[in-house]
């Protein structure tokens, strides 16, 4: 049983990783809203942890299911899905010459994800300590 | 490397440097005393103002909004423009002509029995035969002659907004509040415009109805109340006009036939028409043909913007043309440095205050209390005014050029350089473009801006990469090839790109011998990203202007491409957008290392196969470039135009490094740019180069709900480095009244910037839309601001079943309909060539308003009678006399005429099939037997082909942007006459594409609903 804590554990810091990145990302649109970045920078900023941010997100995936937590596998497949989705479509990537005019539709894409990451966050928590409890 | 350095100009500790910094500590200015007191200077005016535009019984009417002068102005005509034509349809010398008798516009005849029952009755007019004699002038239709009550249900929504019970209660029995009004008001006072649509059931037989035109003034109804209300333009319409208002009282159902008289829908056939209220209220603002806002009239609620379903923004064109004597002048604070607000980083303008005795100005956007320096102080007039205005244009005029010092600069200003990138592959040879491009190139260096320190260089590309070393204490050009095109490398960076007036033997000698050097080329290869990856290398350093000269699909190394467009499958599905948006990410990421850098990038794309525009203009679009792109480019017959287009694109004075901001006042903010550039930040448009040719659009928001100021300030900021090496700013201001009321909104509309606005967001959605969407897009947008309109005035006025606009907007369903029908956004696969769509869409994003309205609607002249009959040569002023635009429509066209089309871009100059033999043999050489498309029009020695060859150079004249390539159609001659003329025929219904009247019947049913 113990070793079904640490995978929570686990599985845990690797979804605060994502989160951190996806903050990230939108910490970095604010930033250009506001003019402490110009687009250049930005579009640096953002394709370089695009695919960090996507791998991570596949091996937390990977992680529920090797570790046979099905449930949470479910909730992540989605998430997945789209960012295989997006990365086939190069779609991912941000480019300097329309940055503004697509500004919008990629806070919204980044705050969505926050908030789904959010949920996955409480799940991840509840079965974290649900597991601890189990223990005893 | 950028003098804005782009790097610099956004980082916190780059702003204080930054002379484009946004304001950062925006306190909330609620209402400023001085803004108030200025108020009054412009608020009564604006009331005249719109009067002028408006029935003359407000004139008596006590409120400063003429929400009742409103109601006045419904004449139920069909407003005509004031300078229209009236005789080029000729007396009616054979009234009921059976149709198809001399039909010769090649337009198929269809019987009426094959429309659909709705729309035959327009049909019909199109057989109304010889174009110039078959119509009878006293051609109207009748009205519904059942009206519909007054929609009063939508009434309870808006009457809050007008003053309605101040209303001049309706009158007795006709909705027409003639009766109210002094007899003859303005002939511009029509200031809604209405048509009867037809009734779709009704539809009488041909003979009938050309019967019920001959027989239908009935006299009585014109006379009494109506007459002189609707003040007709010419002589002839009165009784036409007023006839067809009280026709569409009259209740007789059934005893006249409906139909829509296509003579009498508005049409712009005077051009451009700028509406006066601009620069009418405030006279201190910049001419319109550097700012225009889509309506003077700022809503002051968002509930109003929501209502205005049109844009609101502006066009800016900074660096149009200016007739001589207008030039902006040069304002050279060399001791003060350019006096600016401290917040918001306003310049000086006309519109802000001094107070304190001069000591103090008042910002007029953010009305912070300013400082004045010793050095600028003035002491004020009794007025209030400073005593040294009149020496002072940048307190006088509303546009001004400032000359920046050094805390404008990063970087010394870069010299104008030129670099050329030419493709001398086999199709380049082939064609003769190398050679025409080599010799227009050479007679042009003379002329280049900003001599002796211009700068130049060139690389040709095939399968490899050619470098030319043009040192100067060389006697001929060192060619160096470089064949890896994975790892670009750039031989000898220093002597590739020299100064014009050391090396200028060489680089002479290297445009003399260029056509020969490659003529055996037979290479067929285009290594055009790693040649462009060369070319950045070779420019970073300083920036400047790139023309590229591509002939060839890119074939070799990165950003290669590959055929698409050919599959007829992808139009109509979801993918359809993705052959117009470029389809190698290379083309975006090197467009912005290009601005970076401070390139601007123009495309000449010759190919007679597809060489993806899309994926190339991307470079032009993102660099403040142009895209030229001369379809089959064959250098006989395109020798001339792309002589004219480069020589214009190489010596125009152009602005280089420059950085654009349009500031405006609080409450309003600027949300969406549109054209072709790059956004540095939220609101900085860089613009590695820009000249007149150029206009960008932008829309505006209000950030409040409600804005609580009366007047509405925009200053647009072009700093730019000028060719001769001065760092320049050049500020337009303008100012507009906010208004509380949707009428007023619409009276001081600008059809010509909505238009602009409109195409340039039509080509931006069909980069991720589905052509037929934009489509149905752009006419939703017309239906819905007609609707709103008519909520506005359709209970007081029982316009029925009527269709009213406002004056200010008649034509805009007109251009809408063109729009639809242009060759960005015209039908499908089969309608336009792909490139050809696409560089369209390059090329209107950039146009200017009055350019884009004459390609919207072209000019069609008649020029046969001109030719013949007027004895003199001297043609500029005659010309324009007797030669009236036409409206576009195949019935324009007589067969014993010539006409010349004109839409900016090119000349057709039309033969009729009767025209005399003797006329013919006078301008064109061969018989007329001949085929035309190897025809080309030359000055002949005679008389007559020297005053059309001087019509077209008064016309090219007029617009030297572009170089009219002249077409020779004959009438008949399929499919040119189709593919050059009758498809741009805009008002006829071709190729399954609505007609005028079918469009404006479907935009009236769709707002009645």
């Amino acid at each position: 049983m113990m070793g079904d804590l640490i995978a929570w554990l686990f599985s845990f810091f690797i979804l605060l990783a994502v989160l951190a990145l996806v903050l990230y990302q939108i910490m970095c649109f604010l930033d250009l809203e506001t003019d402490y970045i110009n687009p250049y920078e930005l579009a640096t900023k953002i394709n370089n942890i695009m695919l960090p941010e996507f791998i991570t997100q596949g091996s937390l995936c990977l992680l529920h299911l090797v570790t046979r937590h099905w449930i949470m596998f479910l909730f992540c497949l989605p998430y997945l899905c789209y960012n295989v989705n997006q990365y086939i479509h190069r779609r991912h990537v941000v480019y300097a010459t329309e940055v503004f005019s697509e500004l919008s539709r990629q806070k919204r894409q980044r705050i969505f994800k926050l908030v789904y990451l959010g949920f996955l966050l409480f799940f991840s928590i509840f079965w974290m300590i649900w597991s601890i409890v189990d223990e005893e | 490397m950028g003098t804005e350095n782009p790097n610099r100009a956004n980082t916190s500790q780059g702003l204080s440097a930054n002379p484009f910094a946004p304001p950062r500590n925006n306190m909330p200015i609620s209402s400023n005393p001085v803004v108030q007191s200025e108020a009054p200077a412009f608020r009564p005016t604006s009331v005249p103002a719109s009067l002028s535009t408006v029935p003359s019984t407000s004139s008596t009417t006590p409120f400063s909004f003429p929400g009742p002068t409103v109601g006045t102005g419904a004449p139920g005509f069909r407003p005509m423009p004031p300078g229209r034509p009236p005789p080029s349809y000729g007396p009616p010398t054979t009234t009921p002509i059976p149709p198809f008798q001399s039909s010769n516009i090649g337009q198929p005849m269809v019987p009426p029995g094959q429309h659909p029952p709705m729309s035959t009755s327009l049909n019909r007019q199109h057989q109304i035969p010889p174009v110039q004699m078959g119509s009878p002038p006293q051609s109207f239709y009748s009205g519904s002659s059942n009206s519909n009550p007054p929609m009063s249900f939508q009434d309870s929504a808006y009457s809050a907004s007008r003053p309605n019970m101040h209303q001049p209660a309706p009158l007795t029995g006709p909705p027409y509040p003639g009766p109210l009004r002094p007899p003859p008001p303005p002939p511009q006072v029509s200031y809604k415009g209405g048509y009867v649509p037809p009734q779709p059931t009704i539809s009488t037989p041909f003979s009938s109805h050309q019967g019920s035109y001959n027989q239908a003034p009935p006299a009585a109804t014109s006379s009494g109340p109506y007459v002189g209300n609707s003040a007709p333009p010419t002589g002839g319409m009165p009784s036409l006009v007023e006839d067809f208002s009280s026709l569409s009282l009259g209740s007789a159902p059934g005893s006249f036939d409906s139909g829509l008289d296509t003579k009498l829908l508005p049409r712009p056939l005077d051009g451009d028409v700028e509406p006066s209220s601009f620069a009418g209220m405030h006279p201190m603002n910049c001419d319109s043909r550097y700012l225009r806002l889509t309506t003077s009239a700022i809503p002051n609620s968002q509930s109003l913007v929501s209502r205005w379903q049109l844009p609101l923004g502006a066009v800016v064109c900074p660096l149009a043309e200016t007739p001589d004597g207008e030039e902006v002048p040069i304002v050279n604070f060399a001791t003060t440095g350019i006096v600016r607000c401290r917040r918001c980083r306003t310049y000086v303008n006309p519109y802000v205050t001094f107070t304190d005795g001069g000591r103090k100005w008042r910002c007029n956007i953010c009305a912070m209390l300013n400082d004045v320096q010793n050095d600028y102080f003035a002491s004020l007039d009794a007025t209030g005014r400073r005593v040294d205005l009149g020496q002072r244009p940048e307190l006088t005029k509303g546009s001004v050029e400032f000359v920046a010092p050094a805390e404008y600069m990063v970087r010394p200003p870069m010299p104008p350089l030129y670099f050329f990138l030419i493709d001398v592959s086999i199709s380049a040879v082939k064609s003769g473009m190398l050679e025409v491009m080599a010799q227009t190139i050479k007679s042009c260096l003379d002329r280049l801006p900003g001599s002796p320190r211009t700068q130049i260089g060139f690389i040709t590309f095939d399968s490899t990469i050619h470098f030319y070393n043009m040192k100067s204490s060389l006697t001929q050009p060192q060619m160096m090839v470089v064949s890896d095109l994975d790892d670009i490398f750039v031989p000898l960076p220093d002597d590739l790109l020299v100064n014009l007036s050391e090396s200028r033997a060489v680089v002479e000698a290297f445009l003399d011998s260029l056509p020969s050097m490659f003529q055996d080329n037979v290479n067929v290869e285009s290594a055009f990203g790693p040649a462009l990856k060369a070319a950045y290398m070779v420019m970073s350093q300083l920036g400047g202007k790139l023309l590229i000269f591509q002939s060839t699909l890119p074939s070799l190394g990165v950003g290669r491409l590959r055929l698409r467009g050919d599959d007829l499958r992808v139009y109509g599905t979801d993918k359809e957008h993705a052959l117009r948006i470029p389809e190698d990410p290379f083309y975006k990421q090197m467009a912005a290392d290009f601005t970076k850098f401070q390139v601007a990038v123009n495309i000449y794309a010759f190919s007679d196969k597809y060489t993806d525009i899309a994926s190339l203009g991307t470079l032009a679009k993102y660099t403040g470039g142009q895209v030229y792109y001369y379809a089959s480019f064959h250098s006989v017959i395109h020798k001339d135009k792309l002589r004219h287009e480069l020589a214009r694109d190489l010596t125009r004075e152009t602005a280089w490094e420059a950085v654009m901001r349009i500031r405006c006042g609080k409450g309003v903010r600027f949300t969406s740019y549109h054209g072709n550039f790059m956004l540095r930040s939220t609101d900085l448009i860089a613009l590695p180069a820009v000249d007149c040719d150029k206009a960008y659009a932008m829309q505006f928001a209000l950030e409040e709900t409600l804005l609580t100021t009366q007047i509405v300030y925009f200053q647009v900021a072009l700093l730019y480095t000028a060719s001769c090496g001065e760092r320049r700013i050049r500020v337009h201001t303008a100012a507009a009244s906010v208004v509380p009321d949707l009428g007023e909104m619409y009276r001081q509309a600008d059809t010509g910037a909505i238009v602009s606005l409109l195409a340039r967001l039509a080509i931006e959605k069909s980069l991720s839309y589905k052509l037929e969407e934009t489509r149905s897009a752009i006419q939703l947008r017309i239906v819905k601001s007609l609707k709103e309109y008519r909520k506005l005035y359709a209970v007081q006025h029982r316009v029925g079943s009527r269709m009213i606009y406002p004056e200010t907007l008649k034509y805009l369903p007109l251009y809408g309909l063109s729009l639809t029908k242009s060759t960005a956004l015209r039908g499908g696969y089969a309608d336009s060539q792909l490139d050809e769509r696409c560089a369209a869409g390059f090329t209107m994003m950039a146009l200017p308003v009055k350019k884009m309205l004459k390609l919207l609607y072209p000019s069609l002249l008649r020029v046969d009678e001109y030719l013949m009959k007027t004895p003199t040569v001297s043609v500029a002023d005659e010309f324009s006399k007797v030669c009236k635009r036409l409206p576009l429509v195949a019935e324009s066209l007589d067969s014993r005429g010539i006409y010349i089309f004109d839409d900016g871009l090119r000349f057709v100059v039309w033969f009729g099939r009767m025209i005399s033999p003797d006329l013919a043999r006078n301008l064109v050489d061969e018989d007329s037997s001949t085929d035309f498309s190897r025809v080309s029009l030359t000055e002949r020695d005679n008389e007559i082909s020297r005053k059309l060859m001087g019509i077209l150079r008064t016309l090219r004249e007029a617009d030297a942007s572009y170089y009219q390539l002249c077409h020779l159609v004959r009438q008949g001659e399929q499919p040119r006459e189709g593919f050059f003329l009758l498809i741009n025929l805009i008002e006829d219904q071709v190729g399954g594409m609505n007609g005028y009247a079918d469009w404006l019947l479907q935009i009236h049913r769709q707002v009645q609903q």
